[in-house]
């Protein structure tokens, strides 16, 4: 069950998870950071990073920011590289 | 009396939590999976449910798998033990789902108390909140609030959870049972060039010896760089081996030996063989080591020796000091103190011959190594992040 970042990331893009994720699972979506799901091993080293607390485990994801869930799920990932560097 | 000394099931049973705290606390027991917090601080205020972490995460690791191969009725011991001393209603046992065999002998002494849980293979860093979620109904709350208003990353014991990795119990269970004080490392030694080893290591041990002896040529081997760590999370001991050196922490799970110029995850579909030898001990084998007296976390210990005194192996070097956490520093080696600066004691054992001493633990004696983070729980993830 992979992490989510959510809202919160919007306007902040701290880049904290990226550095801390040790599979390099986080990508630059645009306003946003996300987490490829197929790619995330569920460690949690991401969420106490956080400095606006966007990121939930999949299962706590509040009701109204599922949105991020879908997006990260049907994302595409292809073409893009993980990290900071921009695409 | 919370004195290090022998003792049998039922006079460890009889010992009370902060008598058993402090042996612990005396015998200098820190977190052996990585994150080096004091052992103690976490059975000071007694909680349900012990988890212990045995899902060995990083990609070549034994260590774990054989000290409870090795040790399985020592666990038990201490298991029953600690339902007493710290009236745990739960232990559960932690394993990974691939390992079911590996661990059958403990499913076996399963009894309601004391139970194995099997958790999901993916890999997660032996991440103590991760492994609470995969193997109990609670969730560590993402955050919490401090009465002062700010905002921490929730933690086990906020459910009820303490999660302790397997060394670090077998630690304790020395302590308690033998009153064997914390002077060594197990850790796997494995990667480029060298057979997979799983070593019993004096703490404070210079990287290049261990390797030497492990049968590298570390004189001629400038193409590898030395991990202390695994594929995913690690510090850089030795960037060029040959070059400098470093020596064996408290929480060194692995010397990694890569190519030089490669990163660790490169090497993160590696498999190894289990060594049949099992654990070898190296205590006594080494030339020299460097104990820290503190470090990260830890507020060092007060020393209780001086430069040029004998100690002889498991003496007591350090007395933990009453401010923050400290716990109590013991020699891994008998021999001179050959210096004590910046908080660590160097003690020149002579176990190997001497111009191979001087040739293998020179950097090390000079004190050309310094402490890497001892006993600081979140830096060990920053080597990996260092190497983006």
């Amino acid at each position: 069950m992979a992490y989510v970042i959510t809202e919160t990331c919007i306007g902040t893009k701290n880049t904290a998870c990226v550095t801390a994720c040790p599979v390099d699972c986080i990508y630059d979506a645009g306003e946003h950071f996300i987490i490829n799901p197929a790619e995330c091993i569920d460690c949690s080293m991401c969420m106490p990073e956080c400095p606006v607390e966007a990121i939930y485990p999949g299962d706590e994801v509040p009701e109204y920011l599922q949105e991020y869930a879908t997006k990260a799920a049907e994302f595409d990932y292809s073409g893009i590289a993980p990290g900071v560097e921009i695409n | 009396m919370a004195d290090l000394e022998q003792r049998n099931l039922e006079e460890v049973k009889d010992l009370s939590v902060k008598e058993a705290v402090e042996i612990i606390r005396q015998a200098g027991i820190v977190g052996a999976g990585g994150g080096g917090f004091p052992t103690y601080f976490k059975y000071a205020r007694p909680l349900p449910h012990l988890i212990v972490n045995a899902t060995e995460s990083e990609p070549g690791y034994w260590g774990d798998k054989l000290v409870h191969k090795e040790h399985l009725e020592e666990f038990l011991q201490l298991f029953e033990a600690m339902k007493t001393i710290f009236e745990f209603e739960q232990i559960t046992l932690a394993v990974h789902e691939k390992d079911r065999e590996w661990y059958a002998d403990y499913q076996e002494h399963a009894d309601g108390v004391f139970d194995v849980r099997y958790v999901p293979d993916t890999y997660a860093l032996g991440e103590e909140k991760t492994l609470v979620k995969h193997s109990t109904e609670s969730r560590v709350p993402r955050f919490v609030d401090n009465p002062d208003g700010t905002r921490r990353p929730g933690m086990p014991p906020d459910v009820g959870k303490i999660v302790n990795n397997s060394e670090s119990l077998l630690n304790i269970y020395n302590a308690l049972f033998l009153g064997k004080p914390l002077t060594t490392k197990f850790f796997t030694v494995y990667g480029e060039e060298v057979d997979t080893k799983v070593y019993e290591v004096p703490i404070g041990a210079s990287v290049s010896e261990v390797l030497g002896i492990a049968g590298l040529d570390v004189e001629n081997s400038g193409h590898l760089t030395v991990l202390d760590g695994g594929p995913y999370l690690h510090d850089v001991a030795i960037a060029q081996l040959g070059k400098g050196d470093a020596y064996v922490r408290r929480m060194t799970n692995s010397l990694f030996v890569i190519a030089q110029g490669r990163q660790g995850k490169e090497y993160a579909e590696i498999k190894t063989k289990c060594p049949e030898e099992g654990i070898v001990s190296l205590v006594g084998e080494v030339s020299g080591v460097n104990v820290p007296l503190g470090g990260g976390l830890l507020t060092p210990a007060t020393p209780l020796v001086s430069e040029g005194d004998e100690v002889e192996y498991e003496q007591k070097i350090g007395e933990p000091v009453d401010q923050g956490f400290s716990v109590g520093v013991w020699a891994s080696l008998g021999g001179e103190i050959s210096s004590l600066e910046n908080g660590i004691v160097a003690i020149a054992g002579g176990a190997i011959p001497q111009e191979e001493a001087e040739a293998e633990a020179e950097p090390s004696m000079a004190g050309g190594s310094q402490p890497r983070g001892e006993g600081e729980p979140f830096q060990e993830a920053g080597s990996s992040r260092g190497s983006k």
